[in-house]
């Protein structure tokens, strides 16, 4: 079935409220599920893929276990992105607001490819993005530059130690500057493939023009898990609405 | 050349607002003030009807197949300035037991759907299939609006009956109810598998303004109303029929009932609300401007003449509401005050400086609150070429994000000055938490219950945002005490459950009106008043409430026909009064 990118956007918010989110979790966590799936990143795979955890523990956020005035490493905890991811962004982008640029591992998380949505909304604030992780035997590369609209993706062989749950993020004023602070972090292997922009545009243009493909039993899914934040109706609740 | 620091904004130059004597939002945002706003010249219907009427839209029925009781299919053909749009009714038998005007219901006299493009036989099955079903329907991304009506028990089957006898009927009972139709409800932005908002904004030039394709849902209903009045006229009475006259059609509007499901749009999309507000007080501030050196005469004649015509019209309303009827009584008698005020002064007046800042200095002091929004929508009406330009104005992006690098003290101090409402609430009452907000599983239907009284306290919707800030603020207090100097990121590191709050704070904050300052969780929270600002910006009127909880009102009521289209001087529909009919 098809669906509008605003009623997925309702249904996500009020599915992962229904799932023990918090506002401001569940407005991040929805905007990253279809920003993926609407450029072409198979947002509702990555959810579904997550969905068991996220229905038994219920919402876990990230710790911050050291920083010092360029660096922070935050423990996961197991959590997703969806959860860590925003909190992750911030505060690299705090710092880089007070000294130009900075790093950030995350360690211990899943679900890293929803870190994109994050990073382009992060990059209309002027700032620029590096960000990468292992995904099995490859790595992911993730770029933007200050105010840009997309970011680059690119896979490349892997080199060296990598941790295979962490996520590194790298910001600064510009591109330049992330380049040159942190040129020995940025060394990766073969390039393996990309996905351009026009490709991820194109997929958002005909994810407006015709809607959204949603597996029924997703959709079915997503409103189970709001159906857990609706009241009971009884003759006495439909006083409280108004109407004739 | 030295820049005037008053210039009026007519145009999107944000400088020249900025100059403008706004009037500030903890006068403005009072939910009391929203709740007493009416039509103005950039409400919905009025820019949807201008444009329509200036670019001289074409419409035509290709398919008008209804049986001699009114049911079947039509489907209108729209060709605007820059698209073809498809408008499709399919009407219906309903028992009068089954009609409801609740979002609850699942029957109807008419369901409509608004189709970008011609529609073929293929699409018209397809929605045959899916738009009388409404909510259990499902539609795609050509459908644009999707919406339903029902019939008026009170007059439909009069004016027929009268028509088909050959008369026209009786102004005084038209004036009673105001329309044929009640639309109950009009669903776009995708709702249902219907097109984004993104889509028609930057697709369909001819609807990229708020509302804009939903309102045109609701005038192409009054149009078929009309119509088929006419049409079941002529099958009753084929020899002695008459057509209903065209004042009487300029005085029919669509009835309209609202309820809570609209009261969570306005807390739900805040930069969107201010920006509306905005317009409308730039539009104000604009008129102020404009009397610097004084009004000319005929510009005090206009505004009389419209005194005139709200006070004939606030005396046609016909509402159960005590509250509404002693308003009501009481707006006009101060309006008869400002027609003797501007009959006995004009000359003075047409000199003095800044003439409509005294205007609404003495109303704020000495009228009632629904006074002075009256005559600031009559002000603003005076000036069409100084105030229209903002219509382009009215979206806004709408998204809210976290300033991670602001201190905690800064965002402590930004709470303090632009929620200083919030912090004044006293939330160790039990009155200031006695309502909670919820979803009922009857489609989703928002509802308002009363705390350790109501089930679902613990699934409430979080609409109080007063209580949240207050919340928010105690933890960043504390917080900043033992940690001075961390930032936003750090908080919200330690607090996440609060980044929602925290975005929405420091986001609305660099707006001009911000949030709405009122605690919505009262025990006598009226959210009647948030309906009702809402609905002045679609440009409803004659508001008739029926409870704290929903309103009836007028849509379009007074608007041009249709075949009024690319005449000039069309505009002028605001406040409607009953018509004089003379005889064809």
């Amino acid at each position: 079935m098809k669906v509008s990118k605003n009623e997925l956007m309702a249904a996500l918010k009020k599915a992962f409220e229904g799932l023990g989110f918090q506002p401001g979790d569940y407005y991040d966590a929805a905007d990253m599920v279809v920003w993926l799936e609407t450029h072409g990143f198979d947002g509702f795979d990555r959810l579904q893929a997550v969905l068991t955890y996220l229905n038994t523990t219920g919402p876990v956020h990230a710790d911050l276990v050291q920083e010092d005035e360029h660096h922070s490493m935050l423990d996961g905890k197991g959590t997703s992105i969806l959860l860590c991811g925003s909190e992750a962004v911030d505060l690299i982008s705090s710092q880089v607001m007070k000294g130009s640029w900075a790093a950030l591992e995350l360690t211990n998380c899943y679900n890293r490819t929803f870190i994109l949505q994050r990073i382009v909304k992060a990059a209309r604030r002027n700032l620029a993005f590096i960000a990468y992780w292992r995904q099995s035997d490859y790595c992911v590369k993730v770029s933007i530059a200050p105010g840009a609209e997309l970011p680059e993706y690119q896979t490349f062989t892997m080199t060296g130690e990598f941790d295979s749950q962490s996520l590194r993020i790298f910001s600064g004023t510009d591109m330049a500057v992330i380049e040159r602070q942190f040129a020995k972090e940025l060394e990766f292997g073969v390039f393996l493939e990309t996905y351009s922009t026009e490709e991820m545009q194109a997929c958002y243009s005909d994810s407006l023009e015709r809607g959204i493909e949603i597996d029924e039993a997703l959709w079915h899914t997503l409103d189970e898990l709001v159906a857990r934040i609706l009241v009971e109706s009884t003759d006495s609740s439909r006083d409280g609405a108004g109407g004739s | 050349m030295h820049k005037d620091p008053h210039s009026p904004a007519n145009s999107s130059d944000e400088s020249k607002i900025k100059l403008l004597p706004l009037r500030p939002a903890s006068q403005v945002m009072q939910l009391e003030r929203l709740g007493s706003f009416h039509q103005s010249r950039l409400s919905f219907m009025r820019t949807l009807v201008r444009r329509m009427v200036a670019e001289n839209w074409q419409i035509n029925s290709p398919i008008f197949d209804l049986d001699d009781q009114g049911y079947g299919t039509v489907v209108y053909e729209v060709e605007a300035k820059y698209g073809t749009f498809s408008y499709v009714l399919f009407s219906h038998y309903l028992d009068s037991e089954n009609r409801n005007d609740r979002v609850i219901a699942n029957q109807w006299d008419l369901t409509m759907a608004l189709c970008e493009g011609a529609v073929d036989a293929e699409q018209l099955e397809f929605l045959r299939a899916n738009v009388p079903k409404q909510e259990a329907g499902r539609v795609d991304s050509r459908v644009l609006v999707l919406s339903r009506a029902n019939r008026s028990a009170r007059t439909f089957e009069y004016v027929v009956d009268k028509l088909a006898q050959g008369h026209q009927p009786d102004v005084d009972v038209i004036a009673e109810v105001g329309y044929l139709y009640r639309t109950t409800a009009a669903y776009g932005s995708g709702k249902l598998g219907m097109a984004d908002w993104e889509k028609v904004r930057t697709k369909h030039r001819d609807f990229a303004r708020p509302f804009a394709a939903e309102m045109f849902t609701c005038y192409m209903l009054r149009h078929f109303s009309m119509q088929q009045a006419d049409y079941l006229a002529a099958q009753r009475g084929p020899e002695t029929a008459v057509t209903l006259h065209q004042d009487i059609k300029r005085y029919l509007g669509i009835g309209n009932s609202t309820g809570l499901g609209m009261a969570p749009f306005l807390i739900n999309h805040p930069l969107l609300i201010n920006q509306w507000i905005e317009m409308r007080e730039t539009a104000l501030a604009t008129a102020v401007v404009a009397s610097e050196v004084g009004v000319d005469k005929a510009t005090m004649a206009r505004l009389d003449m419209a005194t005139e015509r709200v006070i004939q019209h606030l005396g046609e309303i016909i509402t159960a509401d005590e509250r509404q009827k002693n308003s009501n009584v009481v707006v006009r008698e101060e309006l008869q005050a400002l027609h003797l005020w501007l009959q006995e002064q004009a000359a003075e007046l047409a000199i003095t400086h800044y003439v409509w800042a005294d205007l609404i200095q003495y109303a704020e002091q000495h009228w009632h609150i629904e006074t002075q929004e009256v005559i600031n929508t009559m002000l603003i009406e005076l000036y069409p070429d100084l105030v229209d330009g903002l219509e382009e104005q009215m979206g806004s992006e709408e998204s809210q994000q976290v300033t991670p690098e602001m201190s905690v003290s800064d965002l402590l101090a930004i709470i303090e000055d632009k929620y200083d409402w919030a912090l004044a609430i006293d939330f160790s009452k039990h009155e200031s938490m006695g309502a909670f907000w919820y979803r009922s599983q009857e489609k989703m239907e928002p509802r308002l219950g009363q705390t350790n009284i109501d089930m679902g306290m613990e699934k409430e919707m979080p609409l109080a945002v007063g209580r949240r800030v207050r919340e928010c603020y105690d933890l960043l207090q504390h917080y900043n005490k033992t940690c001075p100097e961390q930032n936003v990121a750090h908080f919200i590191m330690q607090c996440p459950n609060y980044s929602g709050i925290v975005a929405r704070i420091q986001t609305m904050a660099q707006s001009r009106y911000g949030d709405i300052r009122e605690n919505l969780v009262h025990s006598d929270v009226l959210p009647i008043y948030l309906l009702r600002c809402k609905l002045s910006f679609f440009g409803v009127s004659k508001f008739d409430p029926r409870s704290r909880l929903w309103v009836r009102n007028t849509m379009f009521q007074g608007a041009p026909l249709i075949s009024d289209f690319g005449s000039a001087n069309a505009d002028d529909w605001q406040f409607p009064v009953k018509p004089v009919i003379r005889p064809l």
